[in-house]
């Protein structure tokens, strides 16, 4: 029983030590952004979230990991050794076992509370239709059909927004609230309302996925909180995330997001562009 | 123990020598396939296509079958005796023949689907070295068409998990080991069994082939309604899984049936060797689940066939996905609950330990059963309203907790135990490790926010990797090394064993880890075609996977060696007490000389531990006398 | 029991029944996976092959010209210059629209990137000059004559017609229509493709080889 004892301080100290110097490298990839580049309050909060599990985990990816390691280097049998059994061995141990159980059922209602409840009250929160400023927000109509994004502001009478090279482009307005109305149909072939199939909106950058899904439409309320662009990351790019057919990998634009006045500059040009093709 | 169709001895010299019966399967299935398939176009010619189209081709792939099935041995074996017909077949008892025919001993039975599932991973692999090889540059190379890289997932997802994740623990050691590990002499359905496993090579085949049809974009979901626009391929992944997943249902009602009514006097339900525990689970699992999953399939294959419009009009666009990972998160746990249960059986053999909190161990696999219904809509967190993810996201962060049980009762043996780390032990310590991983990185997914970021991109596919990889690979290994010297009564050379099983475990890692960090940077599955920022690790990738490659055909050709050329290995070389080990290795036609009786626990170790698994003495005598006046090689041993 | 049985590949049971060939197994099964492989891999290879030995027969007057998702039934056709032709263009996708356009070069660049590049169409239309005349229009999507002579059939607002791109009937899932023509003297192998959906029905190989003979 004593070297029981000895041996699980043993234990513990060494998953102590493993554990902080695990936090300690996490607080490194923390501060690089594990999620590699983030632009936009949804994607704050999955940063966010995403940190506070990896801050958890390492204590218990260290704790089973060093039970695994620790058996292999603490316990073998050495080559030659003979083995010797004792006539009864220990089956259980009510402090290990309730520990391990009240432990795991704890770590797993943190998680279920937070991130879990609380970043998906804050994402509801967000998305409410009914707030002052998802009132007053930038309504972009994004129309998936296969194999293209196709965006529009019904706001400016704009049908169709492209860059110079005539691909559909979509351009927003830094830290400004924006209602993405997500559907699923083909503007130029209505003939056959079921002929498309599913894609996801997915901007890598911005932290958020939605399926767009035919016949149903889906809206997403985000706000962009960083002037970027495919250009300067490729993360800041639409990409179609659930296979649709041979097309999937290029169901792609680029995203442009720009201050508040060249926005409005882009939209008059594009206004220009729509009344004299 | 009748339980195979008995047949009198006859008289050699008056037949002519057969025909190889796997060749004689292929020219039954294609005359199966040629004769349906004209009688449908007879019935229902169609433009364009000369000769085989949708409709023919589903109507032929039934012929195929039957053809096939009937060639392997089930005419002579299964179909003649029962419409009452004489007939001779004989079933070998020994020799590598067996291995090639319809037969009714659990054991050849568990050994073809050894055989179909390493077949059909060596297929599957190779297709991912291709996959891996386009994924090396942004831009389509050696798949002309992204079509045909899409077909090329759909087709390695498929026979990973139907034939190859679903097969190799339980077909494969499933009816091999448990019948023998509970003391039986043999399983409940013997003739069923022999047929089901000649199902798994024609699933295989049908999917592998499918191109032949046209390429199908979809996936292993075979997901609509994108899959009625694909061509007719998608119709033989959708019968080529019917046939696979019809093999497993069978293997499950085998199995549980056997375990429910064959168990040996004195194997209690509280003695009952912990894989066969994993068995009971997931032939519950597979019993529930698979007639739903395949249900879903025939509306898939009626929809692309007909049209019904089950998925659009009529119905609704995201039913599919639904009814598909209503079956696809338990067809999860029906990979990994045998794996829990072999981690738990091989550590206290080779810890010489008896095993920690058992009652615990089980109730992990019996919760994880129940808790495997209530979780699939995490898969559909990007699809679903967001009113519903809350409760899904609940419960699939509470299986983690049953999933725990089985470490701890793992860790809790080894504590102070007498560890001898054989390549069995070394695979299923590295195969707990990889777990780990996969269960670490799908508490991130879990968590919706997390998800909504990380759903579809290479993360999940890391994710997912880690978990069957690291479980039913890793394990499924192990278990082939622990149960090498039972089955072929030869040994493994523990030098190439560990040093393979170490640079796997290595190149495993390297790949499927920066899986996570493609995925975080932006990667999406199903692509041929990328951005170029994301090329240069891309690159990297690919080559460490070759090396994986390597690794795993190394692993094949060292057991293959083995198997055929290894020392001859003591009959029990591990110390083990259940009772699969108080046999001869390889076990005879019925397993044991005669019916064992189970006389104590089997995980309880010491050194004043009576011996488990008693072969009463005298009868043992007077079967050995019986046999002694048969003529030698005589009869089988019906 | 044979509890010894240890066996050996070679060794068989002295069972009675007569044993079938080993060589014959072996060479079957590794026949069968040739052929398999071949049937897998290695498809327009044999069929080129065979075009090459046989030849491909002149096609005139009535042919069909099946589309579907997404390859065109036949991919493959030799003309004669000065034959007469009457295509019949018959879309057979449930869910599709597909269009027929023939020409030669097109920028294969574009199809191999991910990003802004822009697209063109074939640089040479084979349909630049070309008497036609279509009839029998049938869920016509849309018709570009481009630079063709057309001659239309009935009343031409069944055929939709618009500007912009190369000659190219364009079909709605289900549709048809008869392009009638005499072969010009245009000799050579002619590229033919649809080029709907982002170019994406020609990048995942929907296209097809027109060798057109000299008179």
């Amino acid at each position: 029983m004593e070297s029981h004892r000895q041996e699980g301080i043993l234990f513990g100290v060494v998953w102590i030590i493993l554990s902080a110097l695990g936090e300690w490298a996490a607080r490194i990839v923390i501060r690089h952004n594990p999620l590699y580049y983030t632009a936009s309050n949804i994607g704050l909060m999955v940063e966010h979230a995403f940190d506070f599990i990896v801050v958890v985990l390492i204590p218990v990816f260290a704790f089973v990991a060093l039970g695994i390691v620790w058996a292999m280097i603490r316990f073998h049998v050495k080559k030659g050794q003979r083995v010797e059994l004792p006539t009864q061995w220990a089956r259980t141990n009510r402090w290990f076992v309730g520990i391990w159980v009240v432990g795991t059922a704890l770590i797993n209602i943190l998680f279920v509370l937070h991130p879990t409840t609380t970043a998906t009250e804050h994402f509801f929160a967000i998305e409410n239709p009914s707030t002052p400023q998802n009132r007053h927000a930038l309504v972009v109509d994004v129309t998936a059909r296969q194999w293209e994004w196709i965006f529009s502001y019904p706001q400016y009478g704009l049908t169709q927004t492209v860059n110079r090279n005539g691909q559909d482009l979509l351009e927003l307005p830094v830290n400004h609230v924006v209602k993405l109305e997500l559907r699923s149909y083909d503007p130029f072939h209505t003939y056959d309302q079921y002929a498309d199939v599913i894609h996801s909106f997915w901007v890598p950058s911005w932290g958020i996925k939605e399926d767009v899904i035919p016949g149903e439409t889906r809206t997403l309320y985000i706000t962009p909180t960083r002037i970027t662009s495919y250009a300067q990351n490729p993360m800041s790019r639409v990409q179609c995330a659930e296979v649709c057919g041979p097309g999937h990998p290029w169901m792609e634009a680029p995203l442009q997001v720009v201050s508040t006045a060249a926005f409005h500059r882009w939209i008059a040009q594009q206004q220009a562009l729509q009344a004299h093709p | 123990m009748a339980q195979v169709v008995s047949a009198p001895a006859p008289a050699p010299q008056a037949r002519r020598a057969q025909w190889p019966p796997v060749l004689r399967g292929f020219l039954w299935a294609a005359i199966g396939f040629v004769v349906l398939n004209t009688i449908v176009d007879i019935v229902d010619p169609f433009r364009g296509h000369p000769f085989v189209t949708g409709p023919s081709a589903t109507l032929g792939w039934v012929g195929a079958v039957v053809g096939w099935l009937l060639g392997v041995g089930v005419w002579e074996g299964v179909a003649l005796p029962l419409f009452g017909y004489p007939s001779r077949w004989i079933e070998p008892s020994t020799g590598w023949r067996r291995y090639f025919a319809y037969s009714t001993d659990h054991k050849v039975i568990g050994l073809q689907y050894l055989g179909s599932a390493m077949g059909g991973f060596l297929i599957a692999g190779l297709i991912a070295m291709f996959m891996r090889i386009e994924l090396m540059s942004d831009h389509l190379t050696i798949f002309h068409y992204p079509t045909n890289y899409l077909t090329a997932v759909g087709i390695h997802g498929t026979i990973m998990m139907f034939s190859v994740a679903n097969v190799a623990l339980l077909g494969g050691f499933g009816n091999y080991m448990v019948p023998i590990m509970i003391g039986a002499r043999g399983t409940a359905f013997p003739k069923l069994s022999g047929i089901s496993a000649w199902l798994v090579p024609a699933g295989i085949l049908s999917v592998l082939f499918s191109p032949l049809l046209g390429a199908w974009t979809t996936g292993w979901r075979g997901y609509q309604p994108l899959a009625s626009q694909d061509p007719n391929g998608i119709l033989f992944y959708y019968l080529g899984v019917a046939a696979l997943t019809t093999s497993t249902f069978i293997v499950a009602l085998n199995m549980v049936t056997t375990i429910m009514f064959r168990r040996a006097p004195g194997m209690t339900w509280g003695r009952l060797p912990l894989f066969a525990w994993g068995q009971v689970t997931v032939g519950l699992l597979v019993l529930i689940w698979i007639p739903e999953i395949q249900a879903t399939f025939v509306m898939g294959l009626l929809e692309k066939l007909v049209p019904f419009n089950f998925f659009t009009a009529t119905g609704s666009v995201l039913s599919y996905l639904e009814l598909f990972w209503i079956f696809g998160h338990p067809e999860v746990y029906i990979i990994a609950v045998p794996v829990f249960a072999l981690w738990n059986e091989i550590i206290p053999v080779m810890s010489q330990k008896s095993l920690f909190a058992r009652e615990w161990a089980v109730i992990g696999l019996v919760f994880v059963m129940l808790l495997s219904g209530l979780v699939w809509a995490h898969h559909l967190f990007t699809n679903m309203r967001n009113s519903e993810i809350l409760p899904f996201a609940f419960f699939t962060e509470m299986i983690s907790i049953p999933t725990g049980f089985a470490y701890m009762a793992a860790i809790g043996t080894m504590w102070k135990g007498r560890v001898r780390l054989t390549t069995p032990m070394l695979l299923v310590l590295m195969s707990m490790f990889n777990f780990l991983i996969g269960g670490l990185t799908g508490v991130f997914l879990a968590d919706p926010v997390v998800n909504l970021q990380l759903h579809d991109t290479f993360w999940v596919v890391g994710h997912f990797h880690y978990t069957v990889i690291g479980s039913i690979v890793f394990t499924g290994l192990a278990a082939v090394y622990y149960w090498l010297p039972k089955m072929s009564g030869r040994m493994y050379s523990e030098f190439w064993g560990k040093f393979l099983a170490i640079t796997l475990f290595i190149f495993f890692n390297a790949t499927f880890s920066q899986f996570f960090l493609l995925g975080l940077h932006g990667m999406n599955r199903w692509v041929p075609a990328y951005p170029a920022y994301l090329q240069p690790m891309n690159f990297e990738v690919s080559i460490i996977s070759f090396f994986l490659g390597l690794a795993f055909a190394g692993q094949f050709v060292h057991i293959i060696w083995a198997w055929v050329k290894g020392p001859k290995a003591a009959d029990n070389p591990w110390d083990a007490r259940t009772p699969e080990w108080f046999t001869a290795s390889p076990p005879p036609r019925e397993n044991f000389p005669v019916q064992p009786e189970i006389v104590s626990s089997l995980y309880i170790y010491g050194a004043q531990q009576p011996v488990a698994v008693q072969l009463p003495a005298e009868e043992e005598l007077a079967a050995a006398r019986d046999e002694s006046l048969e003529p030698e090689g005589g009869s089988p041993h019906e | 029991m044979d509890n010894d049985s240890k066996e050996t590949p070679e060794e068989v049971s002295a069972s009675a029944s007569p044993e079938w060939s080993r060589r014959q197994f072996l060479g079957g099964t590794v026949a069968l996976g040739v052929v398999g492989a071949v049937a897998l891999l290695g498809r327009s290879t044999v069929v080129d092959a065979a075009r090459g030995i046989f030849g491909s027969p002149v096609r005139s007057g009535r042919v069909p010209l099946y589309a579907y998702d997404y390859y065109y039934v036949p991919n493959y056709m030799t003309w004669r210059v000065g034959d007469r032709m009457d295509i019949i263009f018959q879309n057979q996708s449930h869910t599709h629209w597909h269009e027929w356009t023939m020409g030669r070069h097109v920028n294969e660049q574009y199809f191999q990137a991910f990003g802004e590049l822009s697209a063109d169409a074939w640089r040479v239309d084979f349909w630049d000059g070309v008497p036609v005349t279509l009839s029998d229009p049938y869920k016509i999507d849309n018709f570009v004559p481009h630079d063709a002579l057309v001659t239309y059939e009935g009343p031409r607002s069944l055929y939709n017609i618009q500007s912009g791109g190369d000659f190219s009937p364009t079909l709605k899932p289900g549709g048809s229509l008869h392009i009638a023509f005499t072969v010009p003297n245009k000799p050579g192998i002619w590229d033919f493709g649809c080029f709907v959906q982002e170019y994406v029905h020609y990048r995942t190989g929907m296209r097809g080889k027109v060798h057109i003979l000299p008179a």
